[in-house]
């Protein structure tokens, strides 16, 4: 099982749930991250704390990247690589504003927040983009 | 107690909430699109090379999250808004199936979903600005698109401050 890591994989899973628990219990706002950027262009809503919240967000990667480094799989030095060239990751990212715009939420919307509600609508959006991109990396052979 | 979306409890929490979220994210190496594609990889289950990490994050998220809102059920206001903000939309429809199969995609092209994506801007890898500004643009033109799909109007887009 390569890079496979149970601890630091359930420790941050345990800081992702407090985090969407925080943002819920404090501010009544779901942790979905697609929602929170989705929306700071085509809103009348507040900005202010979607804007904090992923500059927040941003920061402690880094701050964890500098506390802990070696997490990282290649080591200290290495940040993380993307996969794949500019036009395979621009059409990739356009897909993925997309479909989580049109579908309303994504890994974070639907799977933390939405299965943390035992929404229905959030298994079934959940369960369809999981199998659909296991679908795909077997399809692209990228791995 | 102030419910303004500018007071200082509001956006603390909301700091504090994107913080943990990125820490997270990085303690768990989400943030590395390869470790997530080796997840995505179910194909590897047999010859051993599968990751699972990716549940071993969001099971404990999960259940963090059903946790808080088991503790919500007995709160009448979250402390700094006058009200919990639940999704308008509750229908299994098409744009949600749509959109999920568009995402599915995306995702397994480049094990890269928005909060990582976002979370990546402290690493700047490579084309990540590509990524990012494909995905904004995705997100954008999908706000029309869902739009043209359903006849309701988006509360979302339209709701007052």
């Amino acid at each position: 099982m390569e890079s496979f890591a149970p601890v630091p994989a359930t420790i941050g899973g345990l800081l992702i749930g407090l985090a969407a628990a925080i943002l819920w219990l404090g501010n009544g706002r779901i942790a979905g991250v697609s929602g929170i950027f989705g929306r700071i262009l085509v809103s009348v809503e507040p900005v202010r704390w979607r804007i904090t919240f992923l500059v927040a967000m941003i920061a402690a990667a880094g701050l964890g990247a500098l506390v802990f480094p070696g997490l990282m799989a290649d080591g200290a030095a290495a940040a993380p690589k993307l996969i794949g060239d500019p036009l395979w990751l621009a059409v990739a990212g356009g897909l993925t504003g997309l479909g989580t715009s049109i579908g309303n939420g994504c890994t974070s919307g639907h799977g933390v927040c939405g299965l943390g509600r035992l929404s229905l609508r959030s298994a079934v959006a959940v369960a369809v983009f999981f199998l659909v991109a296991m679908l795909t990396v077997a399809a692209t052979g990228i791995v | 107690m102030s419910t303004s979306y500018r007071s200082s409890g509001y956006l603390v929490t909301a700091a504090l909430s994107g913080g943990l979220f990125g820490l997270g994210l990085y303690v768990s190496q989400m943030t590395d699109p390869m470790k997530v594609l080796r997840f995505l990889d179910v194909g590897a289950i047999a010859s051993g090379g599968w990751d699972p990490s990716l549940a071993f994050v969001i099971g404990p998220a999960i259940i963090v999250s059903f946790i808080a809102n088991h503790v919500s059920n007995g709160m009448t206001a979250p402390l700094f808004n006058g009200r919990f903000h639940l999704p308008d939309f509750t229908a299994i429809d098409a744009p949600l199936v749509l959109g999920a199969v568009l995402f599915g995609i995306g995702w397994g092209m480049s094990g890269i979903c928005p909060g990582p994506a976002i979370a990546l801007i402290a690493f700047l890898p490579e084309n990540l600005l590509v990524f990012l500004v494909a995905m904004f643009a995705g997100s954008f033109a999908g706000t029309f698109v869902l739009k043209r799909m359903t006849r309701r109007p988006r509360h979302r887009l339209t709701e007052p401050v």
